[in-house]
């Protein structure tokens, strides 16, 4: 690919095969934006006269795998994720097309509307116009979460494109998962992180209250608000499974999301409430025990994700100083938050 | 003259970067640098303070270990010291260290005895300190 111009041309003869109907198609504004670090993220217009002739123009999002990322996940259920949740309790951007072959772009993409003129950087949250907004915010957070818990998965078309697993296995398929991305790629030896994987398999959780579709990257950062504090969209699907609805409530109560620098989760609500307002959505309970299992499995889950990124970074495969600067802040943020579990943080 | 680099990227370079993508890239480039100017003073001491605790830990433990094998590693390594002081081989011994902690660690775990649960606080307070060693100031937790 040899750049942005070429990029934009590209994309337009792909629109020109997506849309027959439509004329004079061109892109404009074609901008990388930062959108996450596992996939390429652009901002684009497509401008185009319909079937009857009238001058349009949408605004869209391209999502297009790196060489190198953060995690190693499936566009596919991505974009079956934001179709399944579309115009549903669970703000989505409309998917539109999933292409998976490498002749148009070298990787596979997928492009969904762009809502324009929102929000989503956490450190947003600390200062005016969005600071008065924190409790709503949080509120609607919960309450989302538990619309993901409490959505079927077969309804929603997700149950034939996900991996299956019964309620009394969630958890090792995932432990197992995480541990074998630590032992993959950890740059270095991660005693805390073992220490919290040995009590993990020793204490079993409860089987799950309920097979549900698990976002897996719940947290603030990957929703979009706006300035009077609603939240407009959840986004980065990339790791969405099917499993217990715990795991994700336990990552987004995770300690290395406290933003503020306090008590409040996600910086937004005191987990206590966060949890009260997910039951109260959900209609599930997160019990006490099962949801410290899940806690500590998200330093697991999050320590897994740093030392990834690390590897990355360290091969040379993608050199986006957010990879390196990631895994450094986060690596030790997480071992604080396995030890602060565990009742060793001094 | 990291902290002026850092400070000039954020302000001076990175408002007149686009796109917004290259403009992220700058700004984790400037924090970056902010995080290697608070690491650059401890990163040896750091270290050597780090091997030389992991170090006591495992003369400590070691005549309480009745697995010969690991006893013997751990009072070999224990009886070691830090000769060369370049950060790629204290690294290096530090890894081995943490390495040989894990094992003692899930060791101790099985054992069913008041010396294996000394050990083990001894292990997590150890713990705590290399977490509080590595951290960095701008970290949220």
């Amino acid at each position: 690919m040899r750049g942005v111009s070429d990029l934009a041309a590209r994309f337009a003869d792909y629109a020109r095969e997506r849309m027959p109907g439509a004329s004079e198609i061109r892109v404009e504004d074609l901008e990388r934006i930062f959108g996450g670090a596992s996939r390429e993220t652009w901002r684009l217009r497509l401008c185009y006269r319909d079937a009857g002739g009238r001058a349009e123009e949408r605004r869209l999002i391209l999502r297009r795998d790196p060489i190198g990322s953060l995690i190693e996940t499936d566009r596919r259920i991505e974009f079956l994720a934001y179709r399944a949740f579309h115009r549903s309790a669970v703000p989505v951007p409309e998917a539109l097309w999933l292409e998976e072959d490498p002749r148009w772009l070298e990787q596979p993409f997928f492009v969904m509307e762009e809502l324009a003129g929102l929000e989503s950087r956490p450190q947003m949250l600390l200062a005016p116009p969005y600071a008065e907004h924190c409790e709503k915010l949080g509120v609607q957070k919960w309450t989302i979460l538990g619309e993901i818990a409490k959505a079927d998965p077969e309804a929603l078309g997700l149950i034939e494109a996900m991996e299956r697993v019964s309620p009394d296995t969630a958890w090792r398929r995932e432990l197992d998962h995480w541990e074998g991305v630590l032992d993959a790629d950890e740059v270095c030896p991660q005693p805390i992180i073992r220490a919290a994987i040995r009590w993990l398999r020793r204490n079993p959780p409860p089987p799950a209250q309920r097979i549900a579709v698990v976002h897996a990257d719940y947290r603030t950062g990957n929703f979009l608000f706006d300035t009077e504090g609603r939240i407009r969209a959840i986004l980065d699907w990339e790791m969405a499974h099917l499993g217990d609805p715990l795991e994700d409530l336990a990552w987004s109560l995770n300690r290395i999301w406290c933003w503020a620098r306090d008590e409040r989760r996600g910086a937004l609500l005191p987990k206590e409430r966060a949890v009260r307002i997910w039951e109260e959505s959900s209609g599930l309970r997160a019990d006490a025990r099962a949801l410290h299992w899940w806690e500590l499995f998200s330093c697991v889950k999050g320590q897994g994700i740093w030392v990834s990124s690390a590897r990355e970074y360290e091969s040379g495969k993608n050199q986006d100083p957010v990879l390196a600067l990631a895994a450094w802040m986060q690596m030790n943020a997480q071992d604080r938050a396995a030890l602060e579990l565990m009742g060793q943080l001094a | 003259m990291l902290e002026v680099c850092a400070t000039a990227l954020m302000l001076d370079v990175a408002p007149h970067v686009a796109p917004s993508y290259r403009q992220s890239s700058v700004f984790a480039s400037a924090i970056l640098l902010t995080c290697i100017r608070e690491e650059l003073d401890r990163i040896a001491s750091r270290r050597v303070e780090e091997n030389r605790a992991l170090r006591a830990l495992f003369a400590g433990a070691a005549p309480g270990i009745e697995e010969a094998s690991l006893r013997e590693r751990l009072a070999r390594a224990g009886a070691e010291d830090d000769a060369d002081l370049r950060i790629s081989a204290l690294e290096a011994r530090n890894a081995a260290l943490r390495d040989l902690l894990i094992e003692l660690h899930a060791h101790v775990e099985e054992q069913d005895s008041a010396e294996a649960r000394r050990v083990e606080a001894v292990i997590w307070r150890e713990l705590a300190a290399s977490t509080a060693r590595r951290k960095l100031g701008l970290n949220a937790f």
